[in-house]
C-alpha cells in the first residue's frame, strides 16, 4: 500500500494516505471503546447536571492521560513531547468531533437546545471517544500484525523511523515482535508502566462507573461480600499479570519471586481503586453519600478497574 | 524545539483539534466563571387546550430558569368547571430539567378546558 512512500529514504512527512489511514484507525478506535458510552442515558445526565469546574477537571485529567499514554504506550513510545502533545490535542479534537457527530446523530443533542445542554454532554463524551482514538490508533495497526510477519504495510505510525532508514521495516517488524515477547524492547521505566496502568484502569473502569447499577451493588452488598470482591480483584490480578502468560506479560514481569509478585499485584489494585474512585467522583457517585457507600462503590467498581489494570494493560502497552 | 514532521493533513487536523478543545474549554471556563448557585427556578405555561378522541389535552411547557437542575419535576393542572363540581386534577412529571432547559409535555383532562379555569402549579423536585 504505501510501502514506497515510507520506504523511500528522504520522506520527511508521512504521506497524507497514510496519516488518512491513521486517522481511521483512530475514529474506528474511539468509536469501540466510547460507543457503549455514547449510548448510555446516564452519562448524558452527568453532562447536562455536571458543574463546569468539573467538567474542566475531566478535561484535564483525561489531557494528562493522553499525553501518558502517547508518550509511554505502544508505537510512539521514543516520540518527542512537542509530538506528543500535538497528538494528544489532535485525538482531543477529533474525540470532540465524533461526539458531536454521534449525539447529533442519535438526536440527543439540536443546535436549538441551549449551549449548556450541548456542551456538557459532548464534553464528557468527547474526553472518552479521545482516550479511545488514542489507544485505538496505536493498537488497531502494526504491533499484532508485525508479529504475524505483515509489516510492510502496517506501519503508517511509524513515520520517523520509516522516513528515516530503508531497513525500517524489518528493524521494526523486529522490534514489535519483541516488544511483545519481551525479549529485545527497551525496558519501560516505572512511571511509564504506572500511567499506562492508570490508562488501563480508566478505560476499563469508566465504561462501568457511570450507571446505576454500580450505586445500587453498593449500597445493598454485605461487609462480607464487599471483602470478597477485593479478594477477587486481586486474586485476578496476580493470575493475569503472572501466573496466565498473557499477552505482553512477560515484558515487565522479570521474576515470580514472591514479594516481587505481591508488591506488582498491589500496586496494580491501588491504582485500579485511585482510579475507580476518580471517575466514580467524577460521574458525581459521592456526591451527599456516606463515605461507607463511596468506600463500597470504589470496592465494586475496582474488579472492573482491576481488570483493566492487569489485562487492560498489559493490552494496550 | 525542533518541529515535527507532518503533511498538510495532519497539521489540518491539529488546528482543528485546536481550535475545538481551545473552543470547548474557552466555554466551560467562561461557564464556570458566570456560574451561580440559584436553585431551580421552574416556570410552567399552558398553551391552548385541544380536543382529542376521549379526551381534552393542554400543552404544558415546562422551564428551569435557575443555575442548578431539577430531577423529578412534578406540575399539577388544575381545571375548575363553572358548575360546583369537584376540580379535576391532572399531573405530570419531567425526569430532569437541567438548567435552562425547557421540556414539553401535556395533561389531559374529561371535561372541556376550553370553558373552564385552568390553574398551573408546580408540586415538587428533588435535586440531583
Amino acid at each position: 500500500m504505501n510501502i514506497q512512500a515510507s520506504h523511500s529514504p528522504n520522506v520527511a512527512a508521512p504521506a497524507v494516505a497514510e496519516s488518512l489511514q491513521e486517522y481511521g484507525r483512530g475514529v474506528a478506535g474511539g468509536l469501540l471503546f466510547s460507543l457503549p458510552l455514547l449510548y448510555t442515558m446516564e452519562v448524558w445526565q452527568t453532562g447536562l447536571n455536571a458543574h463546569p469546574v468539573r467538567l474542566l477537571v475531566a478535561v484535564a485529567g483525561t489531557f494528562l492521560l493522553l499525553l501518558g499514554y502517547n508518550r509511554y504506550a505502544g508505537l510512539r513510545r521514543d516520540a518527542g513531547m512537542t509530538e506528543v502533545v500535538i497528538d494528544s490535542v489532535e485525538e482531543m479534537g477529533i474525540g470532540l468531533m465524533l461526539s458531536t457527530l454521534i449525539l447529533w446523530m442519535t438526536g440527543r443533542i439540536t443546535f436549538d437546545m441551549p449551549a449548556t445542554a450541548i456542551v456538557g454532554p459532548v464534553v464528557i463524551e468527547a474526553m472518552i471517544v479521545a482516550i479511545g482514538v488514542s489507544v485505538g490508533t496505536e493498537q488497531l495497526g502494526g504491533g499484532s500484525a508485525a508479529a504475524a510477519g505483515m509489516a510492510s504495510d502496517a506501519q503508517p505510525g511509524k513515520k520517523e523511523e520509516a522516513g528515516r532508514q530503508g531497513t525500517a521495516h524489518e528493524r521494526l517488524g523486529g522490534a514489535n515482535h519483541g516488544r511483545a515477547e519481551g525479549e529485545s524492547s527497551p525496558e519501560v521505566t516505572f512511571g511509564g508502566q504506572l500511567v499506562i496502568t492508570l490508562c488501563g484502569a480508566v478505560l476499563f473502569a469508566a465504561n462501568v462507573a457511570p450507571t446505576d447499577e454500580v450505586s445500587i451493588i453498593a449500597t445493598q452488598i454485605s461487609s462480607w461480600r464487599l471483602l470478597g470482591l477485593a479478594f477477587f480483584s486481586l486474586s485476578l490480578t496476580t493470575v493475569i499479570l503472572f501466573y496466565t502468560d498473557f499477552t505482553g506479560a512477560r515484558q515487565f514481569v522479570r521474576t515470580r519471586a514472591l514479594p516481587a509478585v505481591a508488591v506488582g499485584v498491589v500496586i496494580a489494585y491501588v491504582v485500579a481503586l485511585i482510579a475507580s474512585a476518580l471517575i466514580l467522583w467524577f460521574f458525581g457517585r459521592f456526591d451527599g453519600e456516606a463515605l461507607m457507600t463511596c468506600v463500597a462503590q470504589t470496592i465494586v467498581l475496582g474488579v472492573a478497574g482491576s481488570l483493566g489494570a492487569s489485562a487492560g494493560r498489559l493490552l494496550l502497552q | 524545539m525542533n518541529t515535527p514532521e507532518k503533511n498538510w493533513l495532519e497539521w489540518a487536523v491539529f488546528a482543528v483539534g485546536l481550535v475545538l478543545v481551545g473552543a470547548a474549554l474557552g466555554y466551560l471556563v467562561y461557564d464556570a466563571a458566570t456560574f451561580g448557585n440559584a436553585p431551580p427556578d421552574i416556570e410552567v405555561r399552558l398553551d391552548a387546550p385541544a380536543q382529542q378522541r376521549q379526551h381534552f389535552t393542554v400543552p404544558v411547557t415546562v422551564i428551569n430558569h435557575g443555575d442548578l437542575p431539577a430531577e423529578g419535576v412534578r406540575v399539577e393542572v388544575v381545571l375548575e368547571a363553572s358548575g360546583a363540581e369537584e376540580p379535576e386534577r391532572a399531573e405530570l412529571e419531567i425526569p430532569l430539567l437541567p438548567r435552562g432547559a425547557s421540556r414539553e409535555g401535556a395533561v389531559a383532562f374529561r371535561r372541556d378546558p376550553r370553558t373552564a379555569q385552568l390553574t398551573a402549579r408546580l408540586l415538587g423536585y428533588e435535586k440531583p
